[in-house]
């Protein structure tokens, strides 16, 4: 009969915290990131002159890409 | 088997902080203040030859590729105020901010970082921008300047808190909105400064992964990433300069439209005009009528 707490201290939870951290934190950005490109696309799509602001749309890519990048950075805070 | 192994238990070496290389004087200097001075000093020589250089027709050289993002930034600034006279005493400070991150941002591409050269078991370069302590420092510099000449070009300090609020502050609704609008304005320092750091040190620890994972093949795996990275130190450089001159223009705009505030005679001769119209009309139709 195996313990369950020698199978919790065998399992490194860390790894699996981490993990998660990554997974969870990139979803946000990527349906983000994803938004918006589409946007400026549809956009573009129904007016050609639109084009010139894709400027104005990869700072919002960049002000949503932080979020992600907070999650990327916590990975080395967890230990 | 064991191949898998290897990459499972030792990764490549990262380096998320800076390190202290030696103490001068009693103060600690960083690995990523010596690569900073390196480019500040670079910059500072190269652009007195690029400025003795300019011509009227600028070519398709160096010097023209400097000159286009000088050009660049300016208009960015110009464009962004009501009136481009404000803005264009601020344009010094945004090209060179503009100028330093870029530089400083495409230094993290140079194969001298890390464990290129080492000092002590130190590495001796990292790149500015990729130490917390710096992007701090200068998102704390820009949004000091933000703040003085917002208040400076907005005329007291009454004029600049008023923008904040939609309308009056006795109304609680645009009170607690108005709070809010300030809470968000303290964030910036921190915003656009993680915003920076992050992006530099992770390009660099991707860079590193992919080198690592592709052993014998690294300059191939990496390649991809490198180029991809070229492209995001140009878009966090543009990206830290256009966010600090639309904050300032933000402010300086909005107040000067709240204490300007627009002359009723031009809102009610709008409202005449159709009225006139509809009296002229009128006439021309009874004249037809007759």
């Amino acid at each position: 009969m195996v313990n369950i707490t020698d199978i919790a201290a065998a399992v490194d939870t860390t790894i699996i915290g981490k993990g998660l951290m990554i997974g969870g934190g990139f979803i946000g950005p990527g349906i983000g990131i994803g938004l918006i490109g589409g946007n400026y696309l549809q956009a573009v799509g129904r007016n050609p002159e639109a084009a010139k602001f894709l400027g104005q749309a990869l700072i919002f890519v960049a002000i949503v890409e932080l979020f992600g990048l907070l999650a990327f950075a916590s990975i080395f805070i967890v230990k | 088997m064991n191949f898998i192994k290897v990459f499972a238990s030792s990764g490549p070496t990262v380096y998320v902080a800076p390190e202290k290389v030696f103490t001068l004087y009693g103060w600690p200097i960083s690995n990523s203040m010596i690569y900073g001075w390196a480019v500040i000093l670079i910059l500072f020589f190269l652009f007195i030859w690029a400025g003795r250089h300019v011509k009227i027709h600028p070519g398709k050289g160096f010097i023209g590729l400097i000159e286009e993002g000088v050009n660049f930034i300016t208009n960015l600034v110009e464009n962004s105020f009501n009136n481009p006279e404000v803005g264009r005493k601020y344009i010094p400070y945004f090209v060179t901010l503009f100028f330093f991150i870029l530089f400083n941002n495409w230094t993290e591409l140079l194969p001298v970082i890390n464990d290129a050269f080492n000092y002590h078991k130190v590495p001796l370069l990292r790149p500015f921008t990729a130490d917390l302590n710096a992007t701090f420092a200068m998102g704390l510099i820009t949004m000091g300047l933000v703040y003085y000449a917002s208040v400076r070009e907005s005329g007291g300090l009454k004029n600049y808190f008023q923008h904040f609020f939609v309308g009056s502050p006795k109304n609680p609704l645009f009170l607690i909105i108005g709070l809010l609008e300030m809470f968000t304005d303290l964030t910036r320092v921190i915003s656009l400064s993680l915003r920076l750091y992050l992006n530099v040190t992770i390009g660099m620890i991707v860079i590193d992964v992919f080198a690592y994972l592709g052993h014998i093949i690294a300059p191939i795996s990496a390649l991809p990433f490198y180029l991809i990275e070229i492209f995001i130190c140009m878009l966090q450089a543009y990206i830290f300069t256009i966010l600090s001159v639309m904050y300032l223009a933000v402010a300086v705009n909005h107040s000067a439209e709240h204490s300007s505030p627009k002359d009723e005679d031009e809102y009610l001769t709008e409202d005449v005009v159709p009225e006139r119209i509809r009296v002229e009309s009128g006439s021309v139709g009874t004249a037809g009528g007759a």
